[in-house]
This record gives structure tokens, C-alpha cells and sequence, in this order.
């Protein structure tokens, strides 16, 4: 399954149907959001450790 | 003397009322001025309603209430309202295909404190559609420009309320606030834009956006015009009693100059202009030292998360049933938001709660934050990277990164205009303070004022 895919399944999931040109235009904005997500994880993990 | 164009396009918002009181100026004169700054600049794009035969109505009904027995603080000011707070019998547009017919049948609580103050309503200003996103590039309701340089952005998303003041078409705006929307037009066009404290304002009858990010506040002029305007709008004194007491204290603030990796990059002209304020206050006699918070790194990743999931669950239904009636990058970062889990969520809560106790440390050492409001000038319409020699940056994430942090704290954040840089571009200072200190972050703001005249 390719990222690409994946996008698809959650948007679909979330109960919106994507053009072709939007998924297109989703992904990178998307692949910058998990990258931001796992900074936030990695930050916080320290935390979690001590709870 | 009464007569054609009495009031000045850069006069402040007490001026004009204490013209009005002194009947040296008119409701009706100045409402007209306005109209008149209005016409000659519509290609700027500021409003999506513009003002018309009802604000005439309301000045000549302000009219007929004798100024001098009126004690109401705002008794014929015109004051332009960002076309995102509902106003009752004026279409609320939310800048959106969506609402382009919406008449509301009720003000949003913050107009009807404004009303009540003797405002008159002049219009409803362009905004980024919804007020999601920053440069007031308007699909449907046309491209805000920069009154300094059209070719250039106003910012936003409160971008019409900054043109309407800087021009002289209204004496004061109201805006909204939920990443930097009115910081940052206030920065970008050259006039002052608070941010008050999380809940301050209430927001009752605006459309929102992020509900826990959202702050309504004034724009105007000048910084004892936004204080005027602040008080107005909390029903409160709270700035008028700090400026009766003149400068008592402050002489013992101690100001914080915000450095570190949250600074960089920026434009050298805007840190220049930062230090140059911060050296006269300095000569002023107050305690000014630099200081870095560390945590406000997370700033980008914690506000992006919260506002994505946040914008997503308040425009759930219409995304579903009408997403071709978005503007393309709203659209996208509003599906984007849909597929925030909810542990994404529960982790951007955990930062931020991380960068409010970041922030109470740093107010245990300092009464307020000196920062740039943005760490560029207008950008020219259009472009969507800043060129950094470190590398690219996202213009939309280059304008919110130094004000963000303070949506997701919650705490007060004025931008006042420093000097221009050599092309004449306005550069925002931003002040910065602890929650529910207002009046000391206009008290010192207003010594900015001062200083970069």
C-alpha cells in the first residue's frame, strides 16, 4: 500500500470523497504534517516516560 | 470648523470622538470622509459589504444625540468590522461562497458591545476565506491589497480591517485572531492590532475556526486607540485607569528581548529595528535583557495540529456536503484536518501545555516579550516561498511563526508599527505579556509608539 493509498483509505474513512487532483495536492501537505507529528512525539516523549 | 474633510486620515479614533464633542466635527462629516476614503481606495479591496445607506443612517441618527451629553465612548466613530462576526441586518459572509446571502438576524457579541457604545457600523471587511489562512487573497470576494504597495499583501486574515484604518476609511476595526490574523495585517500595513487574552472578547456570534485558538480584538490607529477600543469591548476601564495613571511603574518593567531558533531567519532590517527598540527602551530606564524560550520550536508543529483537527470539526458538515464551495487551499487544509487522529490531537495539547508553563518560567523573570510580529515585510501577492539562504519557507508559515505562540497560550500580544525598512515597508513590533496584563502591555506599547516616531 502506497502512502498515496493510505491518504485515500483515511480521507474515505472520514467520509469525504477526494477528487484526484486534491489527493494529488494533499499528499505532500499531508507528508509534512506526519513529519511534524512525529517532531511533536519525539519532543514529548521524555514525558510520557515520566508519567 | 466644521466642513469638507475635517478629519484627517491619520487622526486618531480620541481625536475624532473629542472633535465630536467639542462639536467641531460631525457624525454625518465624518461618516462622509470616510465614505469618500472608501470610494477613492476600493481597488484595495477592503470590504466585501461596503458601507452604505444604512452607516449613513446610523451617523445621522449619532447626529441627533447632542455629543457633549452623550458620555457613550464611541458616539459616531465609524468602525469597519471584519466580515467574520455576525451583524444584525447586514450580510455576514465569513469572506465564503457558503454565506454570500447570509443576512444575521442578531450582532455578535462583541459589534453589539461596539453598537451599544455609540459605533457606527461601517461595513464588513475582506478576510481570508473563513479566516483560514493569511494573506486575504480572496477567492470569491477579491484580492486584498497592501495600501503601502498594491502589488504587495496586506496579510490576514484580518487584512480589510488593517487597509480600512491605515487609510483613513474607518477609525478603528474589529478583527479576529487565531494564529496571527490580526497581528499580522497590523504589521504588514502599519497599524496596531491586539491580541487580548484568551476569552477576554467574547466570541459569541462569530463563525469559528479553531474554538480553543480564536481571539476577537481591536485594530486602529494608534495604541491608545486600540486601548480605547479594547476597554469598549470588555466592558471594562481596565486601559483608561493605566493611562489616567500615566507612566506609574512602568518605569520597573522589565522587558525580555525574545532571541533564539524561533528568530531565525528573519529579515535583517526587522531584527535591526527590534534591537533599536529595545536599546531605547533601555535609555527609557527600563530593565531590558535578552532571553530565549527553547520550547516556542514547538510552536509550529502544536498550532498546526490543533488548528487543523479544530477547523476540520467546525466545517465537518459543509465539507462533505459542499467541499467545491471552498477555495482551493482552504479546501485542502481543511481535509487535511479530517484526518488528524486524535492522539495527534492529545499530543499537541500535551506541547502545549508545555509551552503555557514555558512561558509562566519566563514571566517569573520578565513583565513582558519584545519580539518582531513577523520575520518578513509585506510578501508580493502571489508568492507562496520565502528564499531563505538556509533554505525555503512556506510564506504562510513565515508569517504565523512569531505569532502563533500566543493563540496557543492564550496570552495578550500587541503589534505596534517600529520605523519602516528602506522601501518603506511597515515592520510590526510585538509585545508581549502575561495573561490578563492588557493595560501594561498598552502602557509599554504606547512607549514603543513613542519611541519610533
Amino acid at each position: 500500500m502506497t502512502e498515496r493509498d493510505r491518504l485515500a483509505a483515511q480521507v474515505r474513512t472520514a467520509g469525504l470523497r477526494l477528487s484526484k487532483a486534491d489527493l494529488d495536492a494533499l499528499l505532500p501537505a499531508w507528508k509534512r504534517y506526519q513529519a511534524l507529528v512525529e517532531e511533536l512525539r519525539a519532543a514529548i516523549a521524555p514525558d510520557l516516560r515520566e508519567d | 470648523m466644521r466642513g469638507a474633510a475635517v478629519a484627517q486620515p491619520g487622526q486618531s479614533l480620541r481625536e475624532l470622538v473629542d472633535a465630536m464633542r467639542r462639536g467641531q466635527l460631525s457624525p454625518v462629516e465624518l461618516t462622509d470622509d470616510c465614505l469618500a476614503r472608501a470610494r477613492q481606495h476600493r481597488a484595495l479591496q477592503a470590504f466585501i459589504t461596503e458601507p452604505g445607506d444604512a452607516t449613513r443612517r446610523q451617523a445621522r441618527r449619532a447626529q441627533q444625540r447632542p455629543a457633549r451629553k452623550e458620555p457613550r465612548a464611541l458616539l459616531g466613530v465609524p468602525i469597519a468590522i471584519k466580515d467574520l462576526f455576525q451583524t444584525r441586518g447586514l450580510r455576514t459572509t465569513g469572506g465564503s461562497r457558503i454565506l454570500r446571502s447570509w443576512v444575521p438576524a442578531a450582532d455578535a457579541a462583541a459589534v453589539a458591545r461596539l453598537r451599544s457604545a455609540g459605533a457606527i457600523i461601517f461595513g464588513k471587511t475582506n478576510l481570508h476565506e473563513f479566516a483560514y489562512g493569511v494573506t486575504t487573497a480572496n477567492p470569491w470576494w477579491g484580492i486584498a491589497r497592501n495600501p503601502h504597495n498594491p502589488q504587495r499583501s496586506p496579510g490576514g486574515s484580518s487584512g480589510g480591517s488593517a487597509i480600512a484604518v491605515v487609510t483613513g476609511m474607518a477609525a478603528g476595526a474589529l478583527g479576529s485572531d487565531t494564529g496571527g490574523s490580526i497581528r499580522i495585517p497590523a504589521a504588514l500595513c502599519g497599524c496596531v492590532g491586539l491580541k487580548p487574552t484568551y476569552g477576554a472578547i467574547p466570541l459569541a456570534g462569530t463563525i469559528p475556526l479553531g474554538p480553543s485558538l480564536d481571539h476577537a480584538g481591536p485594530m486602529a490607529r494608534s495604541v491608545d486607540d486600540v486601548g480605547l477600543l479594547f476597554d469598549v469591548l470588555t466592558n471594562s476601564s481596565r486601559w483608561e485607569m493605566m493611562r489616567r495613571s500615566r507612566r506609574q511603574g512602568l518605569a520597573r518593567t522589565r522587558i525580555g528581548v525574545l532571541r533564539g531558533n524561533i528568530l531565525q531567519p528573519a529579515l535583517p532590517a526587522i531584527l535591526r529595528e527590534v534591537d533599536r527598540v529595545a536599546g531605547a527602551l533601555k535609555r527609557q530606564g527600563l530593565a531590558v535583557r535578552e532571553m530565549q524560550i527553547p520550547e516556542l520550536t514547538w510552536t509550529v508543529a502544536a498550532q498546526l495540529v490543533t488548528l487543523r483537527a479544530e477547523a476540520s470539526a467546525s466545517h465537518a458538515r459543509w465539507l462533505r456536503s459542499r467541499p467545491s464551495d471552498y477555495g482551493r487551499d482552504v479546501r485542502l487544509r481543511l481535509q487535511l484536518g479530517t484526518v488528524v487522529s486524535g492522539s495527534d490531537y492529545l499530543l499537541a495539547q500535551r506541547m502545549r501545555a508545555r509551552l503555557r508553563e514555558a512561558l509562566r518560567r519566563a514571566f517569573d523573570q520578565v513583565d513582558l516579550l519584545l519580539l518582531p510580529t513577523t520575520p518578513i515585510t509585506a510578501p508580493v501577492i502571489g508568492t507562496r516561498t520565502v528564499r531563505w539562504p538556509a533554505g525555503p519557507e512556506p510564506v504562510d508559515g513565515a508569517l504565523v511563526r512569531l505569532t502563533a505562540p500566543f493563540n496557543l497560550t492564550g496570552v495578550p500580544a500587541l503589534s505596534i508599527p517600529g520605523r519602516p525598512d528602506d522601501d518603506g515597508l511597515p515592520i510590526g513590533i510585538q509585545v508581549v505579556g502575561r495573561w490578563d496584563d492588557e493595560p501594561r502591555v498598552l502602557a509599554i506599547g504606547r512607549l514603543v509608539e513613542e519611541l519610533s516616531k
